[in-house]
Order: structure tokens, then C-alpha cells, then sequence
């Protein structure tokens, strides 16, 4: 493969809950699963350790690092968030604390796109929008309340700076207007609606088989809204057209989601891999795995091992084979664009509770898919004179074990030999059994 | 080997799968605090539907899922009274030192003879395949195990059968 | 004192009882009588396609439309074993290519048959139910194997159907 390999930064201090990066991506917050916030700095050499924000009392759930302003927020099951400022002259950071009047557990915090509010999502049941008070010197929250009914898990900034979109444990995800009086100006009119007081709902949706919504994303235009649920569903609304499409998929659930570009998206959650869903023609698809994974070589068992094992064991060679093959090697909870514009993103960081924080490049996908297309013709010309199983295959699917006789085996290898690898599992006959291992 | 013991554990390999996906949720009930939803069962829209897998009406597994924590009760072969006695007697001595099995409960679930609860601080601890195997591992392991302790029985009885008979002769 | 049992968090309003929960997910509850009908009638018409021996016509009619709802426990075991009579009719050879041609969404409905008919071991042939559980994760075509961008083969499973059956509570 010659497509850029994803960097991996392993801190090896337990899970991360979750991550952000400052505006040139030379520091990094980061939280190991614990009630402090560590932040890294980059000076070419790999991260190293530079201040610990030590202010909470209980796990921090999420954390956010403003651009432009310089700010970090952070919120935590102590149902408190502060806001970060450093000190230049002690090179110190400085916590505010935040108002938010909430009394459950604060699950997740972002700024808005003009970083002059931010939203705390909660186990109470409500959103908490915060806002600066001038006069009294701090931060306070309002809240978004009706019609949740349960802890919000997710947020997501619409990019005019009012529209926010959330994820809940109810199997809801809705868009509500946060317009605070003062400091927002009117917004132009879009397809959630044209008038917007605070807490207006501007829709609200379900993915139709039931589970937790556990992310949620506007578009770059913000003209519709991506979410996953805990059914391993990707659905996107667009109210412009009306259309709302939910994508089924065989994996397990994701838990988070960013858009690539208008056309593209991607999700990571249980299944330890980023995966790319497109839009192709109208629809929405599931395209592929983005995980370049690294599959050990097949040591290949006698029929007698084979027996054995089946026998002494209860257990195939197949399903016995339960390493994780990702770069991730257990859940990814946070997906973040780590380099782009959002209409065009470059590069995107994954953290995860297996300790790694991984960057990927997102070039590699055209390049993948102009692969896998190679492949495609490949496959194909292995079906030609098996016309009945031909149809099965589409982009995307490979049957592993497919019959061929000797010469027909020959005319494949002789063909690509580059691409194909193939290991010839013993057979009677002019007939072999062969597994293709693209 | 039987042929339905493979499917079976096939079966809840692939639910065990399925249903661990867990994340830190904490309470909604109570303040500050985090405990496995599936125990209190006080926030219904965080609770899965149950299911059971089952091989025969004798052994089957009942997974009850959550957001932050997953139930799984095993009920094991039992023929008859001294398989009875020995899957009690066993199951016992497991659940008295649940502390380090980590994942063990202390009580199983009423019908069932043993169950396991797994919260979302196991499943960061742990490689979440690797605690699927355990449960796999562990279900292979028990009906092999009480047979086998069934067998040692017999065998002693047997010797012991003899040498008092032996007596007589 | 009896105040001291009061449950305390039961009163709390925001809260999702389990009521609210069903009407959110369901739907409104349709009348009993209306659904057992429909039931009844699937049933024999299942059985009809199964004497002809149109096994896949006769296993996605079953599938169709299933009564979901707490109220409606009869029309379920009823349907329930609709089902079954059509699992257990079908020859183990024939179980992969009916599930290829199942939709998702009749897969769907069909993993959670399994699991309702594994619940009750006295009554349904586990053995039957597991193998046919194992086709249905296997010939997903999605999940048989998926080819990364690498193109290198990343087998999966298919456990989405399975957490699907999990997270709907549009049970059968």
C-alpha cells in the first residue's frame, strides 16, 4: 500500500475519554479517564506533558479547545465545567467555573462556532447554553428542557452560531435553536426554520429501531444532520427536501461521527475502525472500513488440527479467530477533525479507550477506493465461468472460498500476481479450493 | 462433541458480542453517582431487551443489556441429582471468591446457576474479546469440569464400595 | 413510617416510564381482537404456502408485519409459532440462500423470531433455531466479509442484526 499510514500516539495512562487540539494542533488536551485534564505540547519530538488542569472532582466527560480564542473548556460527572484561560504572564491556566445549574452528571461541551457560547449537554435532563456575563464577571448557562427525557450524550454546533443539534438517551435526536438575546444576531433564514427564539425545536427524529442516539452532525452547510444510534444506524435528515434516510448496518454501533465533506462521512464507535459512509446518487451507503487493518497471515491447520480442534474445543478455526486486526484496539469514543476546512476535511483524529489517539489522513480514501475498484475486475474475471455466482459479488463483498480448476487458477495468478495472493487449500481432483486473499 | 454445543456457544459468542457495548453513564437517579443500570433498573429507556439463548430446556443464557453494564446468567447441565449437587457445590465455591474473578456476581440471577456482571470500567480494563472468550472459555469449562467430578466420584464410591465389601469375603 | 417507602423516584416527572416508552416506540396500541385476526389469517396462509411448497413465500409472509405491543401476548405466541412451523419446515440446505434473499429488514424481524423461540426451549427445537441463527449472521452478505480499503479481507461478523433485536423494543 502506498497510502500514508494513520500516526498513532500511544500515552499508555489507561483509556481517553476524550480529546482536543489547540488551534495549530501544538498541544493537545487530553483525559485518561480520571477528574484531571493533561495537556500536551508537540515541539516536533513527540508529545510531552506541559500542564495538568486539576479542578474537578469526578471523571472528565468531555473537553473542547476554542481556535480563536484560546479558551479550553472542560465539563465532568461532578456536574461542573470550567472555562480555561492561560495566563501569558505566568504561563499558567486559570479556571473559571461555570454556572450551569444542573444536578445531574454534565456529559459533553462544545463551543459554538463564534466561541462566544458554549453548550453542556447533561444527565438532567437538559442542555445548559452558556453565555459571559459582563456585569457579574462569569458564565452562565440557560437551559434547553422541553422535550428531553432523558441524558443528552451528544452535541453539535450548526455552523451559524445558533442552531444546535443533540443526541439523546431517548432515542431522539433534535435540533433546537440556542439564540441568547444580546449576543447573537438574527440568523438568515434556513431550512430549520426562519424564526428562532431560545429553545424552539426545529426538528426531531428517530432512526426507526430503537437505541440511544450517541452522536449527532451538521453538515458543512449545515443543511442537514447526520446521527448513529445504538441500533448501528447512520441516518441523515435533510428538512430541505424532507428526505430522511437511515443506513442499516452489520457492525456494531459508532459513537462518534464528523462529516469528511458534503459527500462523505465518517463514524467510529464499538467496532474499533473508522468507517466511511457515502453518499452515492441520492442515497446513502455504507462504503467501507477506512482501517487499513493488518491481518496476520493464515498459518493454515491440517484437517486432522482442524478436526481437533473442533472436536476438543467446540470451536471452528474461523470463529476461534478473535483478535482485533485495527489500528484501535478497543472502542473509539471521539472522533475529531484534526486538519481542513470543515467543508474539506484532511486529516482526523480518533481517541479511544484502548489508550491511542490515532491521525488519519483522509487522501488515503480516494486512493483506497481506486484499489479496491482493481480488485473489483479481479474478482470478476474469477466468477466468468461461474456465471451463477457472478451477481454476488459487488464492491464491498469477497466470498472467500471459491472452486476453480488448476488452469483457471493459473490465468488468475499469471494475471495479477501483484495483487492476489493465494493460498491453495488441498483438494482432489483437477478441482481446488481456494481462498483469495486480496 | 455434540453438534449443538458448537451453534450454541457460536450463538452467544456473537450475542456477548453484540451487547457489549458500553459506555460511562452516570445515574440519572441519584447525584455523583455511577452504578450498572441493569442492577438498579431504575431508568427504563437505558435498559435492552433481554434475550436467551438456549441448547435444550436445561441450558440456556439469559443477556440482560444496559447502557453502562451487561447481565449474563448461565444455566448449566444438569442431569441428574448428583450433576445437581456438584454444579451447586462448584458454583458455590466460585461465587464465594467472586472478588477475584472480577466479573462474577455474587448471587446469580433466579433460574440460572451462575451469573456474571460486566460494567463499562471492565470492558476499559479489559480487551472486550478477551472477556467474551472468558465467558465462552468458562461455558466449555463447566460441563467438562462437573463431568469430570462426576466420574471422580463414581470412582471413589466404587473403591470405597469395594474395600468395605471387601471385608466380607 | 410508611413515608419513608414512598419510591421517591418514581414521582420524578421528567422521568420515561415504561408506558411512554412503549407509545413512543410502538405506535398507538392497535385493538386485540384486530390483530389476532390478522394473525390467524397470516397463519393459515403461511401453512397454505407451505403445502405448495413455496418456502420463501411463506417465510417472508410470516415475517410480515409482526403485532408488536405488551397488550397483544396471544397474537405474539401465536404468530410466534407461525414462524416456527415455517423454520422447522425448511430444509438445513435450503437456510442459507432464503436468508441471502430475505431484506434487512425481514432479517431483522427474523433474528428476533429466533431469539423468541429460543426463550422458550420447552416448546421449539433449539437445535434448529441456533443453525438457523448461525446462517443468518453468516450470509449477511455485508457481514460474510467486507473488503477494506487496504483490500485486505476484515472478516466480520454480523452482529448489527443481533443488537438491533437488542435495542427494539418493538418486541415479538
Amino acid at each position: 500500500m502506498s497510502a500514508e499510514l494513520p500516526i498513532v500516539n500511544e500515552f499508555n495512562q489507561g483509556p481517553i475519554s476524550c480529546h482536543a487540539f489547540n488551534h495549530d494542533r501544538s498541544e493537545l488536551a487530553v483525559c485518561f479517564n480520571t477528574n484531571v485534564v493533561s495537556v500536551f505540547r508537540n515541539a516536533g519530538a513527540g508529545w510531552t506533558l506541559a500542564w495538568t488542569l486539576a479542578e474537578h472532582d469526578k471523571p472528565v466527560t468531555s473537553v473542547d479547545w476554542a481556535p480563536k480564542s484560546n479558551r479550553i473548556v472542560t465539563c465532568s460527572q461532578d456536574r461542573n465545567a470550567y472555562v480555561w484561560t492561560l495566563d501569558s504572564s505566568l504561563q499558567q491556566w486559570k479556571p473559571t467555573l461555570v454556572l450551569l445549574r444542573i444536578n445531574r452528571a454534565a456529559t459533553f461541551v462544545r463551543w459554538s462556532p463564534q466561541e462566544d457560547k458554549f453548550a453542556v449537554a447533561s444527565g438532567s435532563r437538559c442542555i445548559s447554553v452558556c453565555y459571559f456575563e459582563e456585569d457579574n464577571d462569569w458564565w452562565v448557562g440557560k437551559h434547553i428542557k422541553k422535550p428531553i427525557r432523558s441524558t443528552v450524550l451528544s452535541l453539535d454546533w450548526h455552523p451559524n452560531n445558533v442552531l444546535l443539534a443533540a443526541g439523546c438517551a431517548d432515542m431522539k435526536a433534535r435540533v433546537f435553536s440556542a439564540f441568547i438575546k444580546g449576543i447573537d444576531k438574527k440568523p438568515a433564514p434556513s431550512p430549520w426554520g426562519e424564526k428562532l427564539p431560545f429553545n424552539t425545536v426545529c426538528g426531531e427524529f428517530s432512526n426507526g429501531t430503537g437505541g440511544w442516539i450517541h452522536s449527532v452532525a451538521f453538515s458543512p452547510d449545515g443543511d442537514s444532520l447526520a446521527f448513529t444510534g445504538h441500533d448501528s444506524t447512520m441516518t441523515v435528515v435533510s428538512p430541505a427536501t424532507g428526505s430522511v434516510q437511515s443506513v442499516r448496518t452489520p457492525y456494531l454501533p459508532y459513537l462518534s461521527t464528523i462529516w469528511l465533506n458534503e459527500n462523505q462521512i465518517v463514524a467510529a464507535g464499538y467496532d474499533c475502525a473508522p468507517h466511511l459512509f457515502e453518499l452515492k446518487g441520492e442515497l446513502w451507503d455504507f462504503s467501507s472500513s477506512l482501517d487499513a487493518a493488518v491481518k496476520k497471515v493464515d498459518v493454515g491447520f491440517t484437517a486432522r488440527d482442524t478436526f481437533r480442534r473442533m472436536d476438543s474445543r467446540a470451536q471452528s478455526t474461523t470463529t476461534n479467530d478473535t483478535e482485533v486486526h485495527t489500528h484501535h484496539q478497543n472502542t473509539i469514543n471521539s472522533t475529531r477533525v484534526f486538519a481542513g476546512t470543515r467543508e474539506h476535511v484532511e486529516q482526523y483524529s480518533t481517541s479511544g479507550v484502548d489508550g491511542k489517539l490515532i491521525i488519519w489522513s483522509t487522501d488515503n480514501i480516494a486512493k483506497g477506493l481506486a484499489n479496491m475498484h482493481l480488485k473489483t475486475g479481479l474478482v470478476d474475471c474469477i466468477y466468468e465461468n461461474d456465471m451463477s455466482r457472478k451477481g454476488d459479488f459487488k464492491p464491498g463483498y469477497v466470498a472467500t472460498k471459491v472452486d476453480l480448476s488448476a488452469r483457471e487458477l493459473d490465468k488468475v495468478l499469471a494475471e495479477d500476481v501483484e495483487v492476489c495472493k493465494m493460498g491453495v487449500r488441498g483438494g482432489a481432483g483437477d478441482k481446488e479450493s481456494v481462498s483469495i486473499d486480496l | 462433541m455434540s453438534n449443538t454445543l458448537r451453534p450454541y456457544l457460536n450463538a452467544v459468542r456473537q450475542t456477548l458480542k453484540a451487547a457489549m457495548c458500553l459506555e460511562n453513564f452516570s445515574s440519572q437517579v441519584a447525584e455523583r453517582h455511577n452504578k450498572p443500570e441493569v442492577e438498579t433498573g431504575t431508568s427504563k429507556e437505558v435498559l435492552l431487551n433481554p434475550v436467551i439463548i438456549s441448547r435444550n430446556d436445561k441450558e440456556r443464557v439469559l443477556i440482560e443489556t444496559s447502557v453502562n453494564s451487561l447481565r449474563v446468567s448461565i444455566a448449566i447441565k444438569q442431569a441428574d441429582e448428583i450433576e445437581r449437587i456438584l454444579a451447586h457445590k462448584f458454583t458455590r465455591f466460585l461465587t464465594q471468591r467472586a472478588e477475584s474473578f472480577v466479573i462474577l456476581r455474587r448471587k446469580p440471577i433466579e433460574g440460572y446457576d451462575i451469573s456474571f456482571l460486566i460494567t463499562n470500567s471492565h470492558a476499559e480494563q479489559m480487551y472486550k474479546h478477551k472477556l467474551v472468550d472468558f465467558i465462552i472459555q468458562f461455558m466449555e469449562e463447566v460441563d467438562k469440569e462437573i463431568s469430570e467430578m462426576k466420574l471422580s466420584l463414581n470412582a471413589r464410591a466404587r473403591i470405597v464400595s469395594e474395600s468395605y465389601l471387601s471385608q466380607f469375603n | 413510617m410508611a413515608f419513608r417507602k414512598i419510591d421517591i423516584d418514581a414521582l420524578e416527572e421528567d422521568a420515561l416510564g415504561q408506558d411512554e416508552l412503549d407509545f413512543q416506540e410502538i405506535g398507538e396500541p392497535r385493538p386485540p381482537h384486530e390483530v389476532e385476526d390478522e394473525v390467524n389469517s397470516r397463519s393459515q396462509e403461511v401453512r397454505f404456502l407451505l403445502q405448495r411448497g413455496n418456502a420463501a413465500g411463506a417465510l417472508s409472509s410470516a415475517l410480515n408485519n409482526p403485532p408488536y405491543g405488551r397488550h397483544l401476548e396471544a397474537a405474539k405466541a401465536r404468530n410466534t409459532q407461525t414462524v416456527m412451523e415455517v423454520l422447522n419446515s425448511i430444509k438445513v440446505a435450503d437456510v442459507a440462500q432464503l436468508v441471502k434473499n430475505l431484506t434487512f429488514e425481514e432479517q431483522d424481524v427474523l433474528m428476533k423470531y429466533l431469539y423468541a423461540g429460543m426463550a422458550a426451549p420447552e416448546q421449539n427445537n433449539s437445535g434448529v433455531l441456533l443453525a438457523w441463527h448461525e446462517k443468518v449472521i453468516d450470509t449477511n452478505p455485508n457481514s460474510r466479509a467486507s473488503l477494506d480499503l487496504s483490500g485486505r479481507l476484515s472478516e466480520i461478523a454480523g452482529p448489527g442484526c443481533i443488537i438491533r433485536v437488542i435495542t427494539d423494543r418493538r418486541t415479538v
